[in-house]
């Protein structure tokens, strides 16, 4: 063993949160809005895993890319039939937010019969289910860890050069910022969309496909960690991708380790209270700073009192 | 529904207990339904946490009317099971809630001060969680506030499920039948008075959206800084507006748990009553009564029809008949919003006086005469004048 289990779970469940937390992100910057149906990409991430490892045979790390191609699609035919066709009409950002919610209804429960079929025909438990047998072992080290830290900062540092080297991912940094300036330029912005959200989607069922080799996952388990995404992404300022690495990991960290460190002082009963940590992140960064660690960090460096406070504690800025 | 009320001596089974069960429904969520429409149709707030406010509502009558209750009835000299640790809480609840029942039959004045206290308490507490609601309403944006409000559905939801004391935990509790006094079915006459609670509430919210707070509201809704300009205070209005509209929106937690006598935190879920009741908005269409009380009558006549035919569905089906009724609540909010954006029954323009709609805008305008329906003729009358007939 490398670390300690909890540690590790820790740190497999952050690096999970921080691909749906960049993704959640990046829908944010380019549609304006919340995707509450963000999380229920990574259940059909979950499933994809499972019919791969579990109904196929194969091995689990096959289903990786599938999953990508899978969510990825999703998020492409969810864009092209419901947002794009909203946004072209014209609708407000609470009718978009609005119909990200109905989205999310009718994909877990579609991912609930799609459990429920698999069940029915090949008689084995769909509902509740581990995959951590079909894992590899790396000197008493589950694989998962090293694939999932491996996967995560590949994932950063790949999204760091496609957003500013590729023309792609500078026209989707555009598209973001002001899609009619970007139209003037010659970006097709649809298509640009499509590929964003085709990005988004894929992220996220990746980020699901890992989720059942360390912890119990059923058809809804995507919806659940939702206010876990959303509070990295809004810890992070909701402003930029980078933002919601740290604070999709910070929050995935803490939700365990708190919840941990918690029960030992206070008692086991702390656990039931574990879905309260991400929302107390959500409302202390809403009521305190709105804009996230973006914004903090701004504060720090730009405002006269946070400059005061800087060369108290001894750093200069320039 | 008059021959249910008529009948209501005789034991209620078959459809009459369906069509009681649809009027109970269509009861509780047109008031939530109507107060939605008041913050979102008509003031332009996105509250989606009704949630937390029905549940304040059962948790009211479970956590506070139940031990009032239950010190009432022992203070008049009947023994009850002791209730006082959170073990005896529940595992005596149902006892005593049966000794409460035998008390509560042969005094109705008890009962009803029961209801009316259970319904204050819960709107007094529901209007305290709008005013929590309405702080950081004013500070952020509409879609952060979305996000704030569903995680705080969940947080109460999570309360109530890990805290014995306010409804039972996971176990749930008993809660005495306020209406023993009545000979016949419990639900004909919790049904009769939820209705007449919705239909007193119709008429308050058509009260106050026919004043010109009601029309202030509106033009809040359609430019928030032409009205700041004009000297309105309007963080105050939407405050006022999002604490009364929560006082209502409790009402329908605190019958929900008089008409099941039991109450769980299971059952105040936020996909049961904040996305149906949004549906209901969209699909009658923001912004008047009458939709939404369409929207609320189809929604809710579907939703039952399939609940009690769950028995026909799961023979076929290979899985819970839940999940399509969740495919449908789906489908439909995204087909209405794209093919009707405006509902079933679009908003009309409101009348008002000084204002020639025919001259003013060339192409034909539905306007609602309601308000003032004499003006309808106002044109007319003078070009037919028969006032020679009259001299």
């Amino acid at each position: 063993m490398l670390l300690p289990p909890l540690v590790m779970a820790a740190i497999v469940y952050a690096c999970e949160i921080t691909i749906l937390s960049i993704g959640f992100t990046m829908t944010y910057l380019t549609a304006k809005i919340p995707n509450f149906a963000h999380g229920t990409y990574a259940g059909y991430g979950i499933y994809v895993n499972y019919t791969i490892s579990k109904i196929l045979g194969l091995n689990p790390y096959i289903s990786f890319p599938v999953a990508f191609l899978v969510g990825g699609s999703i998020g492409v035919v969810v864009y092209m039939l419901v947002i794009g066709v909203l946004t072209k009409m014209g609708s407000g950002a609470i009718v978009l937010t609005i119909s990200t919610i109905a989205i999310d209804i009718f994909l877990t429960a579609l991912l609930y019969i799609y459990a429920y079929w698999l069940r029915d025909t090949f008689k084995t438990y769909t509902i509740f289910f581990i995959l951590k047998e079909k894992d590899f072992q790396l000197g008493g080290t589950p694989g998962i860890f090293f694939v999932a830290l491996t996967i995560c900062i590949v994932t950063v540092v790949l999204l760091h050069t496609f957003l500013t080297k590729t023309r792609l991912g500078v026209s989707m940094r555009a598209v973001a910022e002001d899609p009619e300036l970007a139209s003037v330029l010659g970006i097709d912005v649809y298509r640009t969309q499509l590929y964003s959200w085709f990005l988004t989607g894929g992220l996220a069922a990746l980020a699901g496909a890992m989720y059942p080799m360390w912890f119990q996952s059923h058809p809804a388990a995507g919806s659940y960690i939702i206010t876990s995404i959303m509070a990295g992404s809004l810890l992070g300022g909701m402003e930029n991708v980078y933002g919601a690495i740290i604070g999709g990991f910070g929050v995935g960290l803490s939700e365990i380790l708190l919840t941990n460190r918690l029960q030992a002082t206070f008692g086991i009963w702390v656990g039931e209270y574990r879905p309260l940590i991400p929302m107390f992140f959500l409302i202390a960064v809403l009521l305190i700073q709105p804009r996230g660690l973006q914004g903090a960090y701004e504060w720090l460096t730009k405002s006269k009192r946070g400059i005061e406070l800087l060369s108290k504690l001894g750093i200069k800025v320039e | 529904m008059l021959a249910v009320i008529g009948s209501s001596v005789a034991a209620i089974t078959g459809m009459s207990r369906l069509i009681v069960d649809i009027a109970m429904y269509f009861g509780l969520f047109v008031i939530v339904a109507m107060a939605l429409n008041f913050q979102y149709g008509n003031a332009g707030i996105p509250n989606f946490g009704c949630a937390v406010q029905v549940i304040v509502g059962g948790f009211t009558v479970s956590g506070i009317t139940l031990r009032l209750a239950y010190w009432l009835v022992e203070k008049a000299g009947v023994k009850l099971l002791p209730y006082q640790t959170a073990y005896d809480w529940l595992y005596n609840s149902q006892l005593n809630v049966v000794t409460v029942n035998n008390y509560l039959k042969t005094h109705p004045l008890l009962g009803v001060s029961l209801l009316l206290f259970s319904i204050a308490v819960a709107m007094v507490l529901g209007a305290v969680i709008g005013w929590v609601i309405s702080v950081p309403a004013i500070r952020l944006r509409a879609t952060y506030l979305m996000i704030t409000l569903i995680t705080m559905a969940d947080a109460s939801q999570i309360f109530g499920r890990n805290i014995p004391y306010i409804c039972g935990g996971t176990l749930g509790i008993w809660i005495p039948n306020v209406f023993a006094w009545y000979p016949g079915d419990r639900g004909v006459i919790t049904a009769v008075v939820t209705l007449a609670i919705g239909l007193i509430c119709f008429f308050i919210f058509r009260t106050m959206l026919n004043s010109p707070y009601g029309r202030l509201m509106r033009a809040i809704r359609e430019n928030e800084v032409t009205c700041l300009s004009v000297g309105k205070n309007v963080v105050g209005i939407r405050r006022n507006i999002l604490m009364f509209a929560s006082a209502i929106t409790a009402i329908p937690g605190v019958m929900t748990a008089y008409y099941y006598s039991y109450v769980v935190d299971a059952m105040y879920q936020r996909a049961y009553w904040t996305y149906w009741s949004w549906l209901m908005l969209i699909l009658g269409g923001p912004g008047n009564n009458a939709g939404t009380f369409l929207g609320c009558a189809l929604v809710i006549a579907m939703r039952r029809v399939i609940i009690v035919y769950k028995w026909f569905f799961d023979k076929i089906l290979f899985f819970p008949i839940s999940y399509f009724e969740q495919i449908l609540l789906g489908v439909l909010l995204i087909v209405v919003m794209i093919f009707r954006p405006d509902g079933l029954i679009p908003e009309k323009l409101l009348y008002i006086p000084g204002v020639n709609y025919t001259k003013l805008v060339r192409e034909r305008v539905k306007v609602d005469w309601r308000t003032a329906p004499k003006m309808r003729l106002a044109g007319k009358r003078r070009r037919f004048s028969l006032k020679f007939w009259r001299r």
